[in-house]
């Protein structure tokens, strides 16, 4: 599985990244929505990208209004990850095409509970 | 249409603190209890770093601010890129790590009025950013391991040229 981590901070990538590494993602980055584009270009077999908001260059909702105009990433798994909370954001963005939506400040569980809601990893045996 | 931005509803300064507490708990410390509300007098921070954003394009524009002192700073990026204690921390991961810290608390404190706009990048300066005319709404301040780090909102002013 590869997953695409689109955001301008060095630090939340390595985090997100991070998370995704553990539960068994190959993870590439990319540091605004255009970068994004490319990276999908480049790698064809990307399941999941997580996607900050605001971003330099290209903002997260513009990477995924484009992306979904894509009919080859239709499949791609599309999921914010910003700290953008508004209830009229999270309808935007989801109504452009966004699977899921996880708001900043996050633990890694709340990460992978979305994951796992969109059958990426599996779910955790519960006793 | 005119909007109106209700930053006000801010200026009890227990929602700031409730998100500067969600951060420092979920993506510092990885447990609640580690920040403190500070009562009374502040002491002067040394050497101290400002990060903050904005809040424009709709309604009254708005900056969050936070000021901490650079070793502060240096200790929070040492946790977000999961450094080792005595690691040196380059220039442009002290900006990253604390800009982000600002990003998350003016994207949630953002979240709490209605017509808020949008966030700027943030901004990283070891000089306080030009506040003419701008109007405090909350300036608090907590302790974190013994450091004081304070959070403040201002109302900015009609023109933009008068900020920095």
């Amino acid at each position: 599985m590869k997953a695409l981590v689109i955001d301008d901070s060095r630090v939340m990538r390595r985090i997100v990244g991070g998370i995704l590494t553990d539960v068994g993602f190959d993870v590439v980055e990319a540091g605004d929505g255009k970068e994004a584009l490319d990276r999908l270009e480049e790698h064809d077999d990307v399941q999941l990208c997580c996607i900050d908001w605001n971003m330099p260059v290209m903002t997260g909702f513009e990477f995924v209004v484009e992306a979904r105009k894509r009919d080859e990433w239709r499949d791609i798994t599309l999921m914010m990850v910003t700290t953008e909370g508004e209830q009229n954001q999270i309808v935007r963005a989801l109504a452009a095409g966004a699977h899921e939506y996880v708001i900043k400040p996050f633990t890694p569980d709340i990460i992978i509970d979305k994951l796992q809601f969109l059958g990426l990893v599996e779910a955790k045996e519960t006793l | 249409m005119t909007v109106t931005t209700n930053w006000e509803v801010l200026a009890d300064p227990d929602p700031v603190f409730a998100v500067a507490e969600d951060l420092f708990t979920t993506m510092i410390d990885g447990e609640p209890g580690h920040l403190m509300r500070w009562y009374g007098e502040r002491p002067a921070i040394l050497h101290p770093t400002y990060t903050w954003v904005d809040v424009v394009g709709a309604g009254d524009e708005a900056r969050v601010l936070i000021s901490m002192g650079r070793d502060t700073g240096e200790d929070l990026a040492r946790i977000l890129f999961d450094l080792e204690d005595d690691a040196p921390v380059a220039e442009t991961d002290f900006a990253d790590a604390v800009g982000e810290l600002v990003n998350v608390v003016g994207g949630n404190v953002k979240s709490l009025v209605t017509h808020p706009g949008a966030l700027t990048m943030p901004e990283v300066s070891d000089e306080m950013p030009t506040l003419a005319d701008a109007s405090p709404v909350v300036d608090a301040c907590v302790t974190w391991r013994g450091a004081l780090l304070c959070v403040s909102l201002w109302v900015l002013n009609e023109d933009p040229s008068s900020r920095s």
